[in-house]
């Protein structure tokens, strides 16, 4: 008896995590997204107004900013400072390859590979365009990935309960 | 005077790639001494330009001549702009307009390519195929003989300057001399120091790194880096209340106003300018007005004759020569 009852705690708390982690994905990509608008109106800001070199300007438009986007910011410019000869598309791409704490999608991955290949290399009226072009697309897949937030949070936390009781009621 | 194994090491390899960087590594250090420019042009040979000749390396790092020469590629010298500009054209959009950068440690770079020109104004410079490296150094005391012409022991104040003389001939690297003995004062020439604004607009002269002086100018100099000369030469006298104000290499229509502004507010004027002779610059506009209106007091010629530095004659505000040097003064980079 007792171990029936601790199996099928086991197996509800099993479950639940997972549903809860799941959700916790779709929870967190709408934040880092928001992360990422503001790190990238924050770096627009040092280019534009004070024309601070790319290696500085990346670690400050992080603006007290800590976790995954922030680590993501200060690593690509760490990278550049050491490693000069890189572009800094490929910085990036390195960085966003390695990153095991980001949990962009491939539309918003691309989306900073092809804005990083003009990072840099242009005057700053350019810089400003591509700013407000990313700024544009990242702001509509942030509200997809907010709707989507919204459909599957709550979906995939019932669901963790919910199977985890099924399988109890199954087995015992 | 700074090694130029230090000048090298610390300021130049890192910006040139490995294979480069190591072609030098190996030549003599008596040789790689009177280094004064790297000219770097995409399929030919990199020359190295000392005071009186131009060497050319061989990939084994010796000196050889042009058929066994070591010769940049496309791929250097792109390397060599996208690190020297820290990948960011944007944050030296002013100095690629005007066809140079100036690294950390104040060396300046030259640049030649291709001009993007939108509405008659070069925009920027694209496909870059020469660069020239010039060597920075400070040479501590390499403006002591000029420094009892420029003070004006009985009123107590310094005389409006001009160093003159063609490019590379050391005109910075004394002015740089000038503003550091100024500003530090000195007991013989009966001067304390003097409160000095000075406008590195191509950040040459006082090197800053974010601001802040990488080399020594003493204690009472206020630097405007980077900025424009004409409009920092009055935001400083507005500002900061100097006694002397300096900058370099004065030309354009702004920059003489701003000089006849400052002088007649009463603050006295350090500059130089690209000319050989007094009377060569009668003939250049805007600055040829300034020469002819005996705005400054004392007129300082230096050459390469002797090596750069040379002091050759300095005039008064009459056009009278007070001084004529016979002998080198100071070898400067």
């Amino acid at each position: 008896m007792w171990l029936k009852l601790v199996g099928s705690i086991i197996v509800i708390i099993t479950s639940t995590y997972i549903g809860f982690s799941l959700a916790s994905r779709y929870a967190e990509r709408p934040r880092q997204i928001r992360q990422l608008i503001s790190c990238l109106s924050a770096l627009k800001s040092h280019i534009n107004y004070a024309a601070v070199p790319l290696p500085e300007a990346l670690s400050q438009c992080t603006c007290g900013l800590t976790g995954p986007v922030a680590d993501f910011f200060h690593t690509t410019s760490l990278l550049l400072s050491h490693s000069a000869w890189l572009t800094p598309q490929a910085a990036l791409t390195q960085v966003l390859k390695d990153s095991t704490q980001l949990v962009f999608n491939q539309p918003e991955r691309e989306l900073l590979a092809s804005f990083s290949a003009t990072l840099g290399s242009m005057d700053r009226n350019e810089q400003q365009k591509s700013f407000e072009l990313i700024h544009e697309q990242l702001s509509r897949i942030q509200q997809e990935a907010e709707t989507r937030c919204e459909q599957n949070v709550k979906m995939y936390r019932y669901l963790g309960v919910c199977s985890g009781l099924a399988i109890v009621i199954i087995l015992v | 005077m700074e090694n130029i194994q230090n000048i090298l090491t610390k300021y130049i390899y890192p910006m040139l790639p490995p294979h480069i960087a190591q072609l030098l590594m190996k030549l003599p250090v008596k040789l790689l001494a009177n280094v004064t420019e790297i000219r770097i042009r995409i399929n030919q040979p990199l020359l190295l330009v000392t005071g009186n000749q131009d060497i050319m390396v061989a990939d084994a790092g010796q000196e050889t001549n042009p058929s066994q020469a070591y010769r940049s590629t496309r791929q250097d010298l792109l390397r060599i702009f996208q690190v020297m500009c820290k990948n960011s054209v944007y944050a030296f959009e002013p100095e690629l307009q005007q066809g140079y950068l100036t690294i950390t440690g104040g060396h300046r770079v030259g640049l030649a390519g291709q001009a993007a020109v939108i509405d008659g104004t070069v925009k920027t410079l694209t496909h870059i195929s020469s660069l020239n490296i010039r060597l920075a150094r400070s040479i501590p005391d390499c403006a002591k003989p000029i420094l009892p012409f420029v003070i004006d022991r009985i009123n107590k104040r310094i005389y409006n300057a001009l160093l003159i003389s063609p490019p590379r001939c050391g005109k910075t690297t004394i002015l740089r001399d000038l503003i550091r003995q100024l500003s530090n004062g000195n007991v013989d020439l009966g001067i304390s120091g003097v409160q000095i604004g000075l406008v590195d607009e191509r950040s040459e002269i006082a090197a800053c790194e974010n601001g802040i002086p990488s080399i020594d100018l003493g204690p009472r100099v206020d630097v405007l880096d980077a900025c424009p000369k004409a409009k920092g030469l009055l935001m400083l006298i507005r500002s900061m209340a100097p006694e002397v104000v300096a900058t370099d290499e004065i030309g354009r229509a702004e920059d003489v106003a701003a000089i006849q502004e400052a002088i007649h507010a009463g603050v006295s004027v350090i500059t130089t300018v690209h000319s050989r002779t007094i009377h060569d610059l009668y003939e250049r506009p805007y600055i040829g007005e300034l020469v002819k209106h005996k705005t400054f007091d004392r007129y300082i010629i230096l050459s390469n004759r002797l090596g750069p530095g040379t002091i050759e004659e300095i005039y008064n505000a009459n056009h009278e020569k007070i001084h004529i040097y016979s002998n080198e003064v100071k070898v400067c980079g």
